[in-house]
């Protein structure tokens, strides 16, 4: 097994060279595998799916921070909370149609990174770690003691979805499965995009040596804001779609655990590839919500044991934000 | 301004109450870093471990004896439980590996303890003859929360005395301040950074049996006393004595005077506390000499 | 003396009782070939620091191309086209050779915060990178990743990230140590290659080098400035082979033996 693994926690080196035919093709089958899901299984696996597509969202923002840019964090489900509560508000007090919800807890979510990343990017590394953390921590606390978001219960009577203004309400987990994969590839092509562009390339640059980048004229401050508030609005997208799926939502879900468990699926998928965190993130929930019954309920304990075992065999898949001054792994391959 | 705070009296001491414990607590975890770089994000299991050890040695009721007795085995638990992180790590290169390495302990021991002692919150009673009240400027007080106060300034003081006044703290500050260069001496660091990994684990496991009689234990806990560490340490800055202390006693009245005044509101002025401080003063208000944000 | 187009004032930088930088006064003609020698320790490096904006210096002014820079940041001391090196090389590892170039051209030509990809700016910051990249002769290990370059290549590469800034003057810290003779002479020739309107300060211990590209020649021990003039009058003042050499003959510094 460690073989796969660790070819699949190598990081991109370029992230915009050009991707070969085959590898469209094959993201191509991979969607339309995906569609068809709803008519080939039953309502509790197509729930599961849906999970681990929201999820896998969440992954792919905390990607962007830790495996592209190089500040690991614990933090994103302060901004998956956030998109999260505010889509449930919505449809609680406003409206059930669902791109209505994605739309104002995505952009929520931006704004809460844009002033909160404001500060937190200013430290780099662990430090970055420590405050993310505790944002996230803070963020659980907070909506546990607020009372328009139900408090300790959680935000519950959140109606389910429509698609259209006055349609039908989505009730079928299948229907509630395209949307959640409808968000997912949103973000994940907005994930994709923003890699490839320039400014992917200047979050490369920040992870791979920050002053030698202030050094060639470009002010990291802004590349590791827009980062930020890019992983932040993604993370809130991931929270709509958690809640158009769960229909509920409680401080439960911002807990330390998912930040870690967040983390624990880029480590096992490889920082800094997108579509290895994706499958990390499926092995994540799978673990927490089906194997756990197998091992008396001690998900975590399951996770934590992963994750220590990730931490000694897979020295690959973190390579890319290890910020060890010259990876092994840049060595022992030749020209890419 | 004084009625306010008579009125306050009460939650100004919880507050220097509440530091106390955060300080005992905070201080291996900002020590631990300072020396290695090693952020222990078990460093809130570990006090975890401490108030269960109280739940099971003190529960309902306890002679004094007995919760110091208390205090020693946790303290023990937290020497070995330190040794035992210190030795993982060091096995592990890379910063932001040994804090995932700590994570994971940290997921494991959660659901351990919370296997072992159930989920619910668990109480600890103050040792006998401390469970009682004083006056204190006319308004009845717990005695226990004032020891709580006298045992954070006697360990903030004989952690002084051991840093600036002993050989051994000579080494630790000169470990925060340039490793290579004690290591250029033939002072072996990783000993030094054993010791202080164990030495800051006794602490914080001795601060959660201390601040079990008012926070309890409960799973969950090392989670909201790892944020409150962190916080305290990013605010003081990182690696220094005076630095916790000073975060400690801003952490603590922040957070009760918040919990007192704006209950809904308290998590996000803890924020705003420690986002000033990023803003203002990257390194913390009093870091380490000799170390950069 | 010609147009001026670097001026240090009485530039000063201290580290608690350790005064690293010593009330510097210098100026670098524009279009100069300008050398910064001295013993180890003389805080070379640390003016090249402070020069650059990397550290803030404690006292004292730095005036670049006309203006007062002393109050700019590194990275906007870079973009006026006052850029650096680093005594070790500093690359980006995880990128690929090309992509260190172009993070460098993007800025100049291109907006490195622009979160998709444009087919045109994009094709006029490779188009750039790959022009700096063929001046140095690494064109063919475009897409190779930069950790397994050579340690002269890597150089090279420096000198391409370099390019990329649109430099006026480049600070290069020490470019050749640890260069075998061939990348030494390889590394001498990139720099004469240098275009004659970028001016180029370079801090270097190989004295076959800094005679060889250096038409002036500063000697700085101590933080202080104890000689600067034309390579000649350099090597034949007093001052400079006491503090050199501690009196001792002048040929075992400049006769070449290193």
């Amino acid at each position: 097994m460690s073989a796969d693994v660790q070819e699949v926690t190598a990081p991109l080196v370029g992230g915009s060279r050009r991707r070969p035919a085959w590898r469209l093709l094959a993201a191509g089958v991979v969607v339309v595998v995906l569609a068809l899901l709803p008519l080939m299984l039953a309502a509790y696996p197509i729930g599961l799916m849906s999970r681990i597509l929201a999820f896998a969202l969440l992954v792919l923002s905390v990607d962007l921070l830790t495996g592209v840019t190089g500040l690991p964090t614990l933090g994103q489900v302060a901004y998956f909370g956030t998109g999260a509560y505010t889509a449930g508000l919505v449809g609680v007090h406003v409206t059930s149609n669902a791109p209505a919800q994605l739309v104002a807890g995505t952009l929520a979510a931006a704004l809460v990174a844009l002033v909160t990343g404001a500060v937190v990017v200013r430290t780099s590394g662990i430090v970055f770690l420590m405050v993310t953390l505790a944002v996230g921590e803070l963020a659980h606390q907070a909506v546990d003691s607020l009372a328009f978001t139900g408090g300790t219960n959680g935000l519950v009577g959140i109606p389910p979805i429509t698609l259209l203004p006055g349609g039908e309400p989505l009730l079928l987990s299948g229907f509630v499965y395209w949307w959640v994969l409808v968000v997912f590839l949103l973000g994940a092509a907005v994930a994709a995009v923003v890699v490839a562009s320039p400014l992917g390339r200047s979050m490369r640059g920040v992870r791979d040596g920050e002053t030698r980048l202030r050094a060639l004229g470009q002010e990291t401050y802004p590349v590791k804001l827009s980062a930020f508030v890019v992983a932040g609005a993604l993370a809130g997208a991931a929270g709509t779609a958690w809640v158009a799926q769960a229909r509920f939502i409680s401080p439960g879900d911002l807990a330390f655990d998912v930040s870690a468990f967040a983390l624990l699926a880029v480590v096992l998928g490889g920082a800094g590839s997108l579509w290895g965190p994706v499958l990390g993130a499926a092995v994540v929930i799978v673990a927490r919500d089906e194997l756990s019954s197998y091992v008396g309920g001690l998900g975590s304990m399951l996770l934590g044991a992963i994750f220590v075992v990730a931490v000694y065999l897979l020295p690959r898949g973190i390579a890319g934000v290890a910020r060890v001054r010259r990876p092994a792994w840049t060595r022992s391959r030749g020209t890419a | 301004m004084l009625d306010w705070f008579d009125a306050y009296t009460g939650t100004v001491l919880n507050g220097l109450a509440l530091a106390a414990v955060l300080f005992v607590i905070a201080v291996g975890l900002s020590l631990v870093f300072g020396t290695m770089d090693v952020l222990n994000l078990a460093h809130g299991s570990v006090s975890l471990v401490g108030a269960y050890v109280g739940v099971a040695m003190v529960g309902d009721s306890a002679s004094i004896a007995a919760f110091v007795a208390a205090v020693l085995v946790a303290s023990a638990i937290g020497l070995v439980l330190g040794g035992v992180l210190a030795a993982m790590t060091a096995k592990v290169s890379g910063h932001l590996r040994q804090a995932l390495l700590t994570l994971g302990v940290a997921l494991i021991a959660g659901d351990v303890l919370a296997e072992v002692f159930g989920s619910d919150v668990k109480r600890v009673r103050a040792p006998e003859g401390l469970d009682g009240s004083t006056e204190v400027l006319g308004t009845p007080y717990p005695v226990y929360r004032l020891v709580m106060v006298g045992v954070g300034l006697a360990v903030a003081v004989l952690l002084y005395l051991v840093l600036e006044r002993t050989r051994l703290g000579a080494i630790v500050r000169a470990t925060v301040a340039d490793r290579d260069m004690v290591e250029a001496v033939g002072i072996r660091t990783t000993l030094v950074l054993g010791g202080v990994f164990a030495g800051g684990a006794a602490l914080a496991a001795a601060g959660g049996l201390l601040a079990a009689p008012v926070l309890g234990a409960q799973p969950g806990l090392d989670d909201t006393i790892l944020l409150l560490a962190l916080v305290v340490i990013v605010i003081g800055g990182l690696g220094s004595l005076r630095g916790a202390l000073l975060g400690a006693v801003l952490v603590g009245q922040v957070q009760v005077l918040g919990v007192a005044l704006l209950p809904e509101l308290a998590s996000f002025m803890l924020f705003g506390a420690m986002g000033l401080v990023l803003l203002l003063r990257p390194a913390g208000l009093l870091p380490a000499p000799g170390r950069r944000a | 003396m010609s147009d001026e187009l670097l001026r240090l004032e009485r530039l000063t930088l201290r580290y608690g009782s350790l005064t690293a930088v010593d009330g510097v006064d210098l100026s670098v003609a524009r279009g100069s070939r300008h050398a910064l020698i001295g013993p180890n320790g003389a805080g070379k490096s640390s003016l090249f620091a402070v020069v650059a904006g990397t550290t803030r210096a404690t006292s004292g002014r730095v005036h670049f191309d006309g203006r007062d820079v002393t109050g700019l940041r590194e990275a906007a001391r870079a973009r006026a086209g006052l850029v650096r090196t680093f005594q070790h090389s500093s690359l980006f590892g995880g990128c690929s050779v090309l992509d260190n170039v172009r993070l460098a051209s993007e800025r100049s030509v291109g907006s490195p915060l622009r979160a998709w990809r444009s087919r045109r700016g994009a094709a006029e910051v490779t188009e750039q990178a790959m022009g700096h990249l063929e001046a140095v002769g690494l064109a063919d290990r475009s897409g190779a990743p930069s950790g397994s370059l050579s340690h002269g290549e890597r150089r090279q590469l420096e000198v391409a990230m370099v390019l990329g800034c649109r430099p006026v003057l480049v600070l290069f810290d020490e470019p050749t140590a640890g260069m075998s003779a061939a990348e030494t002479q390889r590394f001498s020739e990139l720099v004469e290659a240098l275009p004659d309107d970028v001016t180029v300060v370079v801090v270097e211990h190989d004295l076959d080098v800094v005679f060889r590209l250096a038409d002036r020649v500063t000697v700085l021990a101590t933080g202080k400035v104890i000689a600067d003039g034309d390579p000649e009058t350099v090597r034949a003042d007093p001052a400079v082979q006491s503090a050199y050499l501690g009196g001792r003959s002048t040929r075992s510094l400049f006769g070449g033996a290193r």
